[in-house]
């Protein structure tokens, strides 16, 4: 067991991908850095340090320093993909999903299905998203509503490092396309990581707390927001049920479906804006399949329906808080039936 | 430039394969058999076979939304492909795609594409395993995916990392409703590529033997390791954009003009037979064989299962 | 200036209107002292005595001996023992008074109605003491306003939680209902058998891996994508001996109940079982019973022989029978229509009667005691009520049961003769007003004319809210009841 930053567990994990599987190549930019400039290579091994030294290990044919053209870093990593190699893409920016979005929507989802299950495109696209680094409307949202609403992707958002090298490894063997979804404020954080191999599959939700009388359902930087709410709401007598979705797709939905009904209380966390988000998916869900268990209205916290603001006060006054969760569990435990 | 016999038969065989099938398509589209959009190829044999009579399945091609003609010249098999045009369940892809994404993997190709101007970043991809395997990666564009910032992107990527990609631009001088001399900016589409820094060329689309020759050179020089290169091909298609297209771009009696003038596979059958490598009897047999090949190829479609909603969700993903 | 105060006409009791002041016990202008008795006031029920609070003085007695005042109206002005108010004053005072707006208020708002002719019959429910008025155009859904109406919400309290700060059906329902309190004490919420690099288990086989001791990382799942499921924890399981079947709170099952097999833990150790979400609910309800319903028992010995004299019939007709806690339903049903203050809920100071006998009958299931209710048992037939009471109990046990079906209800039983015992009190099941526990059927001696004889026997006992229900009403209903069930003949009609 090491305890490593998050960061440092991307870098080693796929670093040990690459030595296990000489078919892993990456792609993005400046994950090498300093391509043709004085300063030469590994100027930088990437923006978010997940890439460092793995260039100097495996060379320029494994490990692809890229232009800026983020559909022709998505399409050659499909293409790559697609005729024998498993290709980590990198988009700097979740943001930018815009500029390559039809290579990922229309091409690399579809293959698997358009060509009849004759091929398989085992890309990962990993991509730093969220807000908390008052980087503004452009480099700050949290796009994972949209890819999971694509069917023949699988969407990660994982929290913890132990966690980030267990979803990581699963998703670069699998065969299937992965969307990894990294948070950006969660680079630096620490966390113990277990040795060796260690996989977690997809579809299943880690159990932060135990409660009887609330389920949170978080993902990314929410969870820690989250916990540290579901430790003040256990002081004052209220015991959440609080769990770390991981995966939007695949969705551990027995874990939520279990947990709403015996508490029957629902409070969704979600970094993103309110409309047609993955908070809501998850509200239909359990509104139609737990309507019978629900003691009160189904609580979501949410961002505004607004890009992210730059400056301090109005980012934090954006980002869902321990605090607007802790309302939001006493309103839904506060809720009586007529 | 030497051809043998057997090659120059397989050459005219595949062009005439590629020709009725998008004619006979034609005629059963008319009679509402075929559902969705189809794009035909008809016209352009030329360009498909004079590139793939060169690859093998280890190289690969990616196609555009017209793309029968290059499934056809890369080897995938002709019956499987009408049943899949005609949604059959039995069909290439199951009839998941139909003609637009019509594809065959595991002979390099890497389909048919709805995107226009998807297909480059793609190849580029096919590059970099070609590069490992020693092979080449072909990207078919036409005059209107060359507009596309993808095909950019994808150009200046492969020059940058140095790939083995040949990008072959089929300028048939219509991207849609739109001439070419109107879309296209540059001088031509050669300068410009040139000007992205590799080697370009041109050469004649209706002629089997000028685009064979030209794409000699450029697999040779790819596979050297020199880079990404890029061909523009001048070509005709007989059709329409789409099948149901209106044509009212075209000019007056252009069409009849096209089919007199230029015909690559009358142009090919006039090249071969006065320099005597083949007969004209050679030619008549090959077009009755794959009259009938496309003739079985469509009493089977019409013949084959048709998927059921049960097959809906299969194949989205591998596992889940 | 003296201090005038008022000293009007005092309600007494939810329905009191109006009263007579029958009798002035002090003269006008003469102090008095605290405890004596200043006034008589009558009203239809009672006639009662007026007592000083502290030392005072009447400068006027406003109201006429013999008059009829409304509540709150003035009759008399009051002023401390030493104060010597001036005519003027008093006068001033008397004109310028405005009596508190406690008059029963129709439906209709704005200034109080004239009073009603008579004072209210008991039997009808309390009339809505306030009055709303909602401006046309109010930010507010029409759902919402017609609820705050007939509600008598005062709708300038609520934030409307709808777009634009439209006020909703939901914000004005929460809005009528009384607070709840939230929370109490800490809590721990430390998950149960989670460690870094867990197995991959569905949550509810951890639970039962956890319950059962049973070591996760020994099993291989079946489950979907290999997860551990709960089938996998189970057959792990060693088969435990069956412990005694008697759940804590008097509980009863229409059929047999399955019972609960418990792990045993280690001799010289205690299991600490974390209650159950159920369990929690079951204490908390019962203890509140308990603590604050001031219950009293009234017992009966009734004889069962013509029931089971049905039954025998039934059963060699159809080959099937109700069971005889079917027979007490139809009987309790019955009972409670004839009584219908004992088919009633308290809440508060309110009680609410109900035209139908909804009757809660217990089902033990493997999480805890359910009570399904039998709506309408005073309509149904025997036969009807035993096909009802299955069916409740089927659903009960799957956790098919949808709120309403458990949720009201005005009465309960409690059936534990099953398990051989005599008798017993059971916990009123709030907001009821009654709870009937029935005992095991006995062959006992009786006299029957001049003879000894044997008769089956059960003992019941009826559970009473004294709130709501006297001594003499609850008795007056298990005269009836008992005169039903010994005379089944009467249950058929």
């Amino acid at each position: 067991m090491a305890r490593q930053m998050i960061r440092d567990v991307i870098r080693d994990t796929i670093d040990a991908e690459m030595a296990r599987d000489e078919n892993v190549i990456m792609l993005g930019e400046d994950i090498v850095g300093g391509m043709g400039s004085p300063g030469g290579p590994e100027a930088i091994g990437g923006i978010w340090g997940t890439s460092g030294g793995l260039w100097a290990q495996y060379g320029s044919d494994r490990v692809i320093d890229t232009p800026i053209s983020e559909s022709a870093i998505i399409g050659a990593a499909a293409g790559a993909s697609l005729t024998g190699k498993r290709a980590i893409a990198e988009i700097m920016f979740a943001d930018f999903i815009g500029v390559c979005m039809d290579q990922i929507w229309n091409q690399v989802a579809k293959f698997r299905y358009m060509f009849g299950g004759k091929s398989k495109c085992p890309i990962v696209i990993r991509m730093p998203y969220g807000a908390g680094y008052n980087a503004a409307p452009q480099h700050s949202q949290s796009i994972h509503a949209m890819v999971t609403a694509m069917p023949g992707l699988k969407v990660v958002m994982p929290t913890t490092a132990a966690d980030v090298k267990g979803l990581l490894t699963t998703a670069i063997r699998d065969d299937d396309p992965v969307i990894f979804l990294e948070h950006k404020a969660l680079y630096g954080v620490k966390g113990e990581v277990p040795d060796g191999e260690y996989l977690i599959p997809f579809g299943h939700a880690r159990q932060v707390t135990q409660g009887d009388d609330v389920t949170i359902l978080a993902t990314g930087m929410m969870v820690g927001f989250a916990e540290k709410a579901a430790a003040q709401l256990a002081q004052d007598g209220i015991g959440c049920d609080l769990l770390d979705l991981r995966t939007t797709s695949p969705l551990d939905e027995e874990a939520i479906m279990d947990s709403v009904e015996r508490t029957g209380r629902l409070l969704i966390v979600d970094e993103a804006p309110p409309r047609c988000s993955f908070a809501t998916d998850l509200s239909a869900l359990v509104a139609n399949k737990a309507f019978a268990s629900l003691k009160a209205p189904i609580e979501m916290v949410t961002g505004p329906h607004s890009p992210v603001p730059f400056a301090r006060e109005l980012e934090s006054a954006y980002v869902p808080s321990p605090d607007k969760i802790v309302a939001a569990a006493v309103k839904a435990m506060s809720y009586r039936r007529g | 430039m030497q051809h043998s016999r057997e090659a120059l038969i397989q050459a005219y065989r595949q062009m005439k394969t590629i020709r009725v099938f998008e004619e006979r398509l034609h005629d059963e589209i008319a009679l509402g058999e075929i559902a969705g959009f189809t794009h035909l190829y008809a016209g352009q044999e030329a360009c498909a076979v004079g590139v793939c009579e060169h690859l093998g399945p280890k190289d690969y091609i990616i196609s555009t939304h017209r793309g029968h003609g290059h499934c056809i010249a890369k080897g995938c098999d002709v019956v499987g492909m009408m049943k899949e045009i005609y949604g059959s369940s039995d069909g290439l892809c199951k009839g998941k795609s139909g003609s637009m994404h019509i594809a065959d993997i595991n002979k390099g190709m890497l389909g048919a594409n709805g995107i226009v101007g998807a297909g480059a970043p793609i190849a580029v991809g096919a590059g970099i395993t070609a590069k490992s395997n020693g092979t080449v990666s072909i990207a078919f564009s036409g005059d209107g995916a060359c507009n596309q910032g993808t095909t950019f992107e994808a150009m200046n990527m492969a020059v940058v990392l140095k790939l083995p990609v040949i990008f072959v631009f089929e300028n048939n001088h219509y991207s849609e409703h739109t001439g070419e001399s109107y879309a296209v900016g540059a001088e031509s589409m050669t300068v410009r590529s040139a000007a992205f820094g590799m080697k370009a060329i041109k050469a004649n689309g209706i002629d089997f033997f000028s685009v064979y020759d030209a794409m000699r050179e450029l697999i040779e020089y790819c596979k050297a390791g020199n880079g990404p290169a890029s061909i523009e091909l001048d070509t005709e298609r007989f059709y329409g954009h789409f099948e149901g297209d209106p044509q009212r771009y075209r000019g007056k009696g252009e069409l009849d003009r096209l089919r007199e003038e230029r015909d690559c596979l009358k142009v090919f059958r006039t090249k071969v037979t006065e320099a005597k490598l083949l007969e004209g009897a050679d030619i008549d047999a090959i077009d009755a064989e794959v009259e009938a090949l496309i003739d079985r190829a469509v009493a089977e479609s019409k013949a084959a299962p048709r998927p059921t909603a049960d097959h809906v969700l299969e194949d989205v993903y591998i596992s889940y | 200036m003296a201090n005038l105060r008022a000293f009007a006409m005092p309600k007494w009791g939810i329905e009191m209107t109006e009263g007579v002041v029958a009798e002035w016990m002090v003269k006008e202008g003469v102090p008095f002292k605290k405890g004596d008795i200043l006034a008589l006031i009558e009203t239809d029920k009672i006639t009662n005595e007026v007592e000083a609070e502290a030392d005072g003085m009447f400068p006027k007695l406003v109201a006429e001996t013999g008059g009829t005042y409304q509540v709150g109206e003035l009759i008399a002005v009051l002023t401390g023992a030493d104060e010597k108010p001036s005519a003027d004053e008093v006068s001033a005072f008397v004109s310028g008074f405005k009596p508190a707006d406690t008059a029963v208020a129709s439906k209709a708002g704005g200034s109080p109605p004239p009073p009603p002719a008579a004072a209210p019959k008991v039997e009808a429910a309390p009339e809505p003491v306030k009055t709303v008025s909602i401006a046309a155009d109010a930010n507010i859904s029409p759902a919402a306003r017609a609820l705050a109406e007939e509600k008598g919400v005062d709708i300038a309290g609520i934030t409307g939680s709808g777009d634009g700060g439209r006020i909703t059906f939901q914000d004005v329902l929460q809005a009528s209902l009384p607070a709840t309190t939230v929370g109490g004490s800490p809590v721990e919420i430390a998950p149960i058998g989670e460690t870094l690099g867990e197995v991959f288990a569905s949550p509810l086989a951890k639970r039962l891996a956890v319950q059962h001791g049973v070591a996760l990382s020994s099993l291989t799942g079946t489950g979907p994508k290999g997860r551990i499921c709960k089938a996998d924890v189970l057959a792990k399981v060693k088969p435990e001996p069956v412990a005694a079947a008697t759940p804590s709170a008097p509980a009863a099952s229409t059929a047999a109940a399955a019972p609960m097999a418990f792990a045993r833990p280690a001799p010289g150790t205690a299991e600490i079982v974390k209650m159950s979400s159920m369990r929690k609910a079951i204490a908390k309800a019962l203890s509140h019973s308990k603590s604050t319903i001031p219950h009293f028992y009234l017992r009966s010995k009734v004889r069962i022989d013509a029931i089971l004299g049905l039954r025998a019939q039934a059963k060699a007709a159809t080959g099937e029978a109700p069971s005889i806690n079917d027979y007490i339903v139809r009987a309790c049903g019955l009972a409670l229509a004839r009584h219908p203050d004992v088919n009633v809920q308290v809440h508060g100071d309110e009680i609410h009667r109900f035209g139908s006998a909804d009757i809660s009958v217990a089902v033990a299931t493997d999480k805890g005691l359910i009570t399904p209710i039998v709506k309408g048992a005073d309509t149904l037939s025997v036969a009807a009520i035993s096909r009802e009471v299955k069916a409740l109990a089927e659903k009960a046990r799957t956790g098919k049961l949808q709120p309403e079906e458990f949720q009201g209800g005005s009465f309960s039983i409690s059936n534990l003769g099953m398990f051989g015992i005599d008798q017993f009190d059971a916990i009123i099941n709030p907001p009821q007003g009654a709870i009937l526990a029935v005992g095991a059927g006995s062959r006992q001696p009786i006299e029957i004319g001049n003879a000894l004889a044997f008769a089956t026997i059960v003992e019941i006992s009826l559970s009473c809210d004294h709130r709501a229900i006297d001594g003499a009403v609850g008795a007056e209903f298990m005269r009836t009841l008992k005169g039903l069930i010994e005379e089944p003949k009467l249950l058929v009609g």
